[in-house]
């Protein structure tokens, strides 16, 4: 099976924005790859390149050396984004619009003919539970509503693989069961689903393999149930031995 | 606690009163004079000259449909506005020589920026000529002591516009903020002398305003020797018509002292000694 | 195709939702208003100087329309990190560019057209006389004029950080350009080396936005440009406005989004 994202020895280097203060490399030596259907998590410690390796996939950042495939394409052609949905960690969106408006907005982008489009901004808009607040301007939202109008987003052009990064981030309980709710429904219906997060339980629950990133390089990647396995406890304890910090007795 | 309404009723009652009070104490202040409460003066402080002769260079420009020296083309251009000019609005060759200011275009920039805007030397035409005026008075608002300002929109009111009402209007006002000018005199008198067929009353402009210009240059101001010329000679025509040749041979004495061609000045002069003699009215 | 007309209509519905556009409209008719209200030794004939005051509101108002809105758009979009999800959409920062940049010059027409409309009937009403072909050149001229200063402004945004800064250098550029840019190559005449060299590099290098300033043809009745000399001048703003765009997009390209 052809994998959906195939990351190739991708080497990333930020230069520094004070005079002579050298280049940082983000990532080094990432070989990653996902399948279609899966759900896919990808931990690591702040600052581990979780969010460089998505900005690479996405085309934010472009790589010093190796390379990043979505769909076969070459991230850096833009067509490789059009089956792709992406929710940044922190949503921002257009504060004069409301959220029917931003979906056609993005639905334009696409290309998606009137009907089409009206067809998926109601049921994104079913899905994340916001078909009351539709006409209303973004800016009134609270922080969860913000979050389920990226998700709706991400969603707008049906796409066969979503990149979120940090989905739950800021959520309170409720907000994250339904993020995770709809995780599960995209999973469901065959969905491709990579996505970063801190919350290992809740990676637990809704992964079926995990790849472990610490100082921009990967130390481990495998399937939720070998990696618990192997390192004998839940997640969370096998993932803090394999960053190093083994749990306190 | 009184409702909104009744406490909104009370206090529009003592804005309204309050505002009567301060509009009697405002009206009999010493401070509000027309000066003080001139709100452009307030504003543009001294710099109010600077724009007053913008606007009217700008009034220049309108006479000539935008065909006008910006002030990099100063050097080439005439020092006097034709607007000031007291003609009948055509172009003279030395005129047209002196308005070809532009030259001949010194690159394709200049030559392909011509397309954009006037080019040609043109005055308005008479119909027209109303069109210098809100610059004049927008001039003679911000500095109300250029005297020019009133003479020329003057001229231009009552010689092109038949407005010989407005012309004596404005000259007015400008002699109130100018009681001493000369100047501004003698346009008024040429209102009545030309306009009005008053000569009596041109006269006495006329001849106040030459008392006004011997005051001045008594004083050793130095005043405009061509007004004064302008005026014994408008006097002198004014006393040869009504038949007081011995005035009108005493300005042409005058006239003579600044004239470029004296001998014409002293033949008039003889011709109506002559008349005199001859007792011919 | 789709991204940059999608991109130009939000920035389209954004200055149609701001104030700006419409305080300005109203200011440029309440003073024009109070100025016509004026009576000029009571003669109900005079419009030039109307004609005058309402076209010089009028620039401004396009130019502080263009300007503004320009210089904010990708500063804005890095600042609330809204470029994020657009541009892993199947956007590339051309799109961006160019989306942006036909957004703010379409917005900028709307709100000409809207002054200009205005303007007509305003002289129309005073002078009798409709100079529609003499309209419609100062209205597509003007229009393009501020396609190259809105491009300007867009690369401006990729260098400055600052929407404010890049907004006041860029008014300070077009408005100096529009008053001494025709007038460098006599200054230079007055130079000596190498300030000459200088300014004559500066003369032939800057956009002569000028050119499109025909506001003294239509305040006192020109005849109309030559239509060559119109076709000419639409070339020359096209070709100054891809040149900034290229260069907006070239410092975009590889620039960190934050």
């Amino acid at each position: 099976m052809d994998a959906i994202v195939k990351i190739d020895n991708l080497r990333v280097e930020y230069r520094g924005r004070e005079l002579g203060s050298g280049t940082k490399v983000a990532l080094n030596g990432l070989n990653l790859e996902v399948y279609p259907g899966e759900v896919f998590g990808f931990l690591g410690p702040n600052g581990a390149g979780k969010t460089t390796t998505m900005n690479v996939l996405l085309g934010f950042v472009h790589p010093a050396a190796g390379a990043a495939y979505l769909f076969g394409v070459n991230v850096r052609e833009p067509i490789a984004r059009q089956r792709i949905g992406y929710l940044p960690e922190l949503t921002y969106y257009y504060k004069f619009l409301s959220a029917e408006e931003l979906l056609r907005f993005y639905a334009r982008i696409f290309a998606l003919p009137r009907v089409e489009a009206d067809r998926r901004i109601d049921q994104v808009l079913r899905l994340v539970e916001l078909e009351p607040a539709r006409r209303r301007p973004i800016k009134t939202y609270s922080k969860g509503m913000q979050q389920r109008v990226g998700l709706a987003q991400a969603l707008i052009n049906n796409p066969d693989l979503l990149i979120l990064d940090e989905p739950t981030s800021g959520l309170d309980p409720l907000g994250r069961t339904k993020v995770r709710e709809i995780i599960q429904r995209l999973k469901q219906e065959g969905k491709t689903v990579f996505f970063s997060s801190h919350e290992l339980g809740e990676v637990e629950t809704v992964c079926d393999r995990v790849a472990i990133l610490c100082q921009g390089r990967l130390l481990a990647q495998g399937a939720v149930d070998d990696l618990t396995r192997q390192y004998q406890g839940n997640l969370e304890q096998a993932f803090l031995r394999i960053i190093g910090h083994p749990p306190r007795p | 606690m009184p409702s909104p309404p009744w406490l909104l009723s009370l206090l529009l009652v003592i804005c309204f009163t309050l505002a009567l009070r301060l509009q009697s104490w405002y009206a009999a202040w010493p401070g509000n004079t027309a000066a003080s409460a001139d709100l452009l003066t307030v504003a543009l402080g001294d710099s109010r000259q600077l724009f007053a002769n913008y606007f009217f260079a700008e009034a220049d420009a309108y006479f000539h449909s935008g065909y006008y020296p910006s002030i990099f083309d100063q050097p080439q251009s005439p020092g006097r506005p034709h607007v000031a000019e007291t003609t009948d609005g055509e172009s003279t060759a030395d005129e047209e020589r002196e308005a070809d200011f532009l030259g001949k275009p010194r690159d394709w920039i200049e030559r392909f920026g011509r397309n954009f805007f006037p080019t040609a030397h043109t005055h308005l035409k008479p119909a027209d000529t109303g069109e210098i005026l809100p610059w004049l008075e927008l001039s003679a608002d911000l500095d109300p002591h250029r005297v020019e300002t009133y003479t020329v929109a003057a001229y231009w009111l009552r010689t092109r516009l038949g407005r010989v009402n407005e012309a004596e209007q404005f000259l007015r006002q400008g002699l109130r903020a100018n009681p001493d000018s000369c100047e501004i005199l003698f346009e008024l008198g040429r209102v009545y002398a030309e306009n009005r067929h008053d000569p009596d009353h041109a006269r006495n402009l006329w001849e106040l305003a030459l008392r006004r210009w011997d005051a001045q240059s008594a004083e050793g101001r130095k005043p405009d020797r061509i007004v004064f010329g302008a005026i014994v000679s408008h006097l002198a025509d004014l006393e040869a018509h009504t038949g007081r040749y011995a005035q009108a041979i005493q300005c042409l004495e005058r006239l003579k002292t600044v004239s470029p061609a004296p001998a014409a000045i002293q033949k008039q002069i003889d011709d109506l000694k002559q008349r005199l003699a001859a007792g011919v009215h | 195709m789709n991204s940059l007309w999608a991109i130009a209509s939000l920035v389209i519905k954004e200055l149609y939702r701001r104030k700006d556009f419409y305080v300005l409209f109203i200011l440029t008719v309440l003073i024009t208003g109070l100025f016509g209200s004026i009576s000029i030794f009571n003669d109900e004939r005079i419009v030039r100087y109307l004609k005058a005051i309402c076209l010089l509101l009028i620039w401004m108002a396009a130019l502080v329309i263009a300007i503004v809105t320009t210089a904010r758009q990708i500063p804005a979009e890095r600042e609330q990190r809204t470029i994020f999800p657009l541009l892993a959409k199947p956007v590339t920062r051309a799109h961006v560019v160019g989306g942006k940049f036909l957004g703010c010059w379409l917005a900028a027409g709307i709100a000409l057209v809207v002054f200009y409309v205005f303007f007509a009937l305003l002289s129309g009403t005073r002078e009798h006389t409709w100079p529609i072909a003499n309209y419609a050149q100062a209205l597509w001229l003007h229009w393009l004029m501020l396609a190259m200063v809105i491009a300007l402004t867009l690369a401006g945004s990729v260098l400055f950080t600052a929407p404010s800064s890049n907004a006041t250098i860029c008014f300070i550029v077009t408005v100096g350009i529009l008053l001494v840019g025709r007038h460098l190559n006599t200054v230079t005449l007055q130079l000596r080396e190498p300030a000459s060299s200088l300014v004559s590099v500066v003369y032939y290098l800057i956009p002569h936005l000028e050119f499109f300033d025909v506001r003294d043809l239509v305040i006192h009745d020109w005849p109309p440009i030559p239509w060559s000399a119109c076709a000419l001048a639409t070339l020359y703003a096209l070709a100054y406005t891809a040149c900034f765009l290229l260069a907006a997009w070239w410092r975009f390209r590889r620039q960190p989004l934050n």
